[in-house]
């Protein structure tokens, strides 16, 4: 399990290293650190070394992860979701879909050794920091490296699982052979680094850093059955998002190649309308105030369903609807037992142990909590993929493109409120049924949930971006039609 | 491994019948037009070695054409799936192939489908026009049902093993993940895509 975790982090680590805007700050801090103790230490390994924090999580769970007084004592920080997701949204977007296979590939794999290609660009940052003090080595060598390391991890085949750190050892070291190979210079800091620790005291001393972290143990135990990047992913949540970016990488070429076509007036009328568009883009923050509690049911559906008539497209939000209805016809059943078995015990006093087989565990509450999110994340991007290639195939123009635009901000608001509102009820139903638990129990899955839902919400937030190159390419080509008419 | 399944849908080639036949062994006769793109996902053993794959199934219609476009990248696989008891879907094999080929990787392995071989009585295609066919282009040929299931798992699963082979020989950069493929520690996977000439197009996507 631990092993699973420390390389699960390496990956992680190598995922940060793409998104240096992004990475926190005890994560600088730590490798600088380690760096210190072990001096000299050539790069690609202090770079691949794993961070001794809590395991699994998406990069974009970090920002939440700051903060974990605020999701275990109080609401406040829902109120700040508009504002700091807004402004992060563009940058995580790259990230999010290879965050989460990188978890996924971890855990499928129960054994993350870093992809080649993660390698690969990790040697490539490493060459490009240590051309300064003169220790680089050639791309070649870095090369050479991928191709090793694929032979090693295929002829080590099941043994890697078994062998478990060895094997990582193993690899490493095979590594560092390759990079002398490569690199003559390089010997020399191998040998030192030798001399210092092997790769294998690097992970356990990292393994044992992370056990101080009660976090961390309990997500471990409760990871197989409440893994929101394995649910997302199941509920096809990572497919439609992956092709929902296809459509809107290729739309926003296809905007740039529109733009450099046009000039002078032109250009500026269609600028001013794209900008237009970009504004109805922005989100409104949500204000704590005015978060109505307790929505109806029918509001909810009602609302989405107006939104979505509004696009005149022919897609309609059902699946979501329903996954919703059953998360919260489930919430709503565990509080007609809590209170069954409140009377009950109010009518006898020692009958309480009776009900035992009815109460639903605290670790039952949080993995439906976490598969609810997942699914209800997934539909979410189904939706939003299904809409973009519905605008693309050019269906019904009576809607102008920012029209839509704002239709989409107002069910990417809803939706986000009503994770939130979730995630509450959740956290509630959790709080309620874990009363007798201890804290360390109990708040790691508490602070789950938020985190989950706070993820949910940022990438449906970042799917709702991805839309706006998509229509802008509608608005462009209702323009030409216009123009042609 | 990520697999796209193309094909022309006018009336439907039986793109979508053949992956739900696939990943859950059932067959629906009526499914709603694909928009866009929808997936599927299973795992399969080459080989000793678990590979996952993950499958696109893309809308076969003529208008969502240039949008089925966008899904070919990234695909090791595809499947072009044209309907044995419709000669236009069989005529319109030669488009979606050039689409395919143009728009992907051109080491994607391409696996020509005859689907709908349970209608004996309503053939339009002879068997021996889609080898020959495949011949030409350079593909895999195999007549399937996604009713009867006939042949299906061995259209996927051929498929998956002739990408298989091509990785084992170096052909696929593994390292790219443009082209489809993921490696994991203990096991590859590949992503292939069905393609159907009737039509519709699929792609598929998959990472192992």
């Amino acid at each position: 399990m631990s092993e699973k975790a420390s390389s699960g982090n390496l990956k992680e680590e190598a995922s940060h290293d793409g998104e240096n805007g992004q990475k926190p700050e005890e994560l600088g801090a730590t490798e600088s650190s380690e760096q210190g103790e072990q001096e000299r230490e050539p790069a690609p390994m202090t770079r691949r070394r794993p961070e001794p924090k809590a395991p699994a999580q998406p990069p974009a769970a970090e920002k939440v992860a700051d903060s974990p007084a605020a999701a275990q004592t109080g609401w406040g920080y829902w109120g700040s979701w508009g504002k700091s997701l807004l402004s992060t949204a563009s940058a995580t977007v790259a990230t999010v879909g290879q965050g989460i296979s990188n978890v996924i590939e971890k855990a499928e794999t129960s054994l993350g050794i870093p992809s080649p290609s993660e390698i690969s660009s990790e040697t490539r940052d490493a060459t490009k920091g240590a051309g300064d003090d003169g220790t680089s080595f050639p791309i070649a060598g870095a090369l050479g490296v991928l191709s090793t390391i694929s032979t090693a991890v295929q002829s080590t085949g099941k043994s890697v699982i078994s062998g478990g750190l060895d094997a990582l050892e193993f690899i490493g070291k095979k590594t560092m052979d390759v990079i002398a190979e490569g690199d003559p210079g390089f010997k020399k800091t191998k040998g030192l680094m030798s001399r210092t620790a092997t790769l294998s005291q690097v992970l356990r001393e990292a393994k044992e850093k992370e056990e101080q972290q009660t976090t961390a143990e309990v997500a471990m135990a409760t990871e197989k059955k409440a893994h929101y990047g394995l649910l997302f992913d199941e509920f096809q949540g990572l497919s439609h998002l992956e092709a929902l970016e296809m459509l809107s990488r290729e739309s926003e070429s296809k905007v740039k190649l529109v733009l450099n076509a046009l000039s002078g007036e032109e250009l500026d009328m269609l600028k001013e309308e794209m900008e237009q568009l970009r504004e109805a883009f922005s989100l409104a923050e949500f204000s704590e105030e005015e978060e109505e509690e307790n929505r109806g049911d029918e509001e909810f559906i009602k609302e989405v369903t107006e939104l979505f008539s509004e696009l005149h497209v022919s897609t309609k939000p059902d699946k979501l609807i329903t996954v919703r209805t059953s998360a919260h016809e489930w919430i709503a059943q565990f509080n007609v037992d809590l209170s069954k078995k409140e009377e009950s015990e109010e009518n006898q006093a020692e009958s309480s142990d009776g009900e035992h087989a009815v109460k639903k565990s605290i670790e039952d509450i949080h993995a439906f909590a976490i598969r609810s999110l997942a699914e209800l994340t997934a539909c979410s991007m189904e939706m939003f993929h299904k809409t973009a290639a519905l605008f693309l195939h050019g269906q019904n123009k009576d809607v102008t493109a920012t029209g839509r635009a704002k239709s989409l901000s107002q069910v990417t608001i809803l939706l986000c409120k009503e994770l939130s509102t979730f995630s509450k009820e959740f956290t509630t139903c959790l709080t309620t049924a874990g009363v007798k638990e201890k804290a360390d129990v109990l708040n790691p899955l508490i602070t789950g949930v938020f985190l989950e839902a706070s993820n949910s919400a940022s990438y449906i937030q970042d799917a709702f971006q991805l839309l706006l190159p998509v229509l802008q390419i509608s608005l462009i080509e209702a323009r030409t039609e216009l123009l042609q008419q | 491994i990520k697999i796209i399944v193309i094909g022309k849908w006018r009336l439907g080639v039986g793109k979508s019948c053949l992956l739900l036949q696939f990943t859950d062994k059932r067959f629906q006769p009526v499914h709603d037009l694909t928009i866009g793109v929808e997936f599927g996902a299973r795992m399969i053993t080459i080989d000793g070695k678990q590979i996952k794959l993950q499958i696109w199934d893309t809308a076969g219609q003529e208008s969502f054409r240039s949008i089925t476009r966008s899904y070919y990248r990234g695909a090791a696989g595809a499947l072009l799936v044209y309907d044995i008891t419709r000669r236009d879907t069989f005529n319109h094999l030669t488009t979606w192939l050039e689409d395919a080929r143009q728009h992907s990787n051109s080491n994607m392995v391409i696996m020509l489908i005859g689907n709908k071989s349970d209608l004996e009585s309503r053939r339009e295609v002879k068997k021996e026009e889609g080898e020959a066919f495949a011949r030409e282009h350079g593909l895999i040929f195999m007549e399937t049902s996604a009713k009867t299931a006939s042949n299906v798992e061995e259209a996927f699963i051929n498929t998956a093993k002739e990408i298989y082979e091509k990785i084992q020989e170096g052909v696929f950069d593994i390292n790219n993940e443009a082209n489809g493929i993921k490696i994991g520690p203990q096991h590859a996977a590949t992503n292939a895509t069905l393609a159907g000439s009737q039509g519709g197009q699929q792609a598929g996507g998959g990472c192992c």
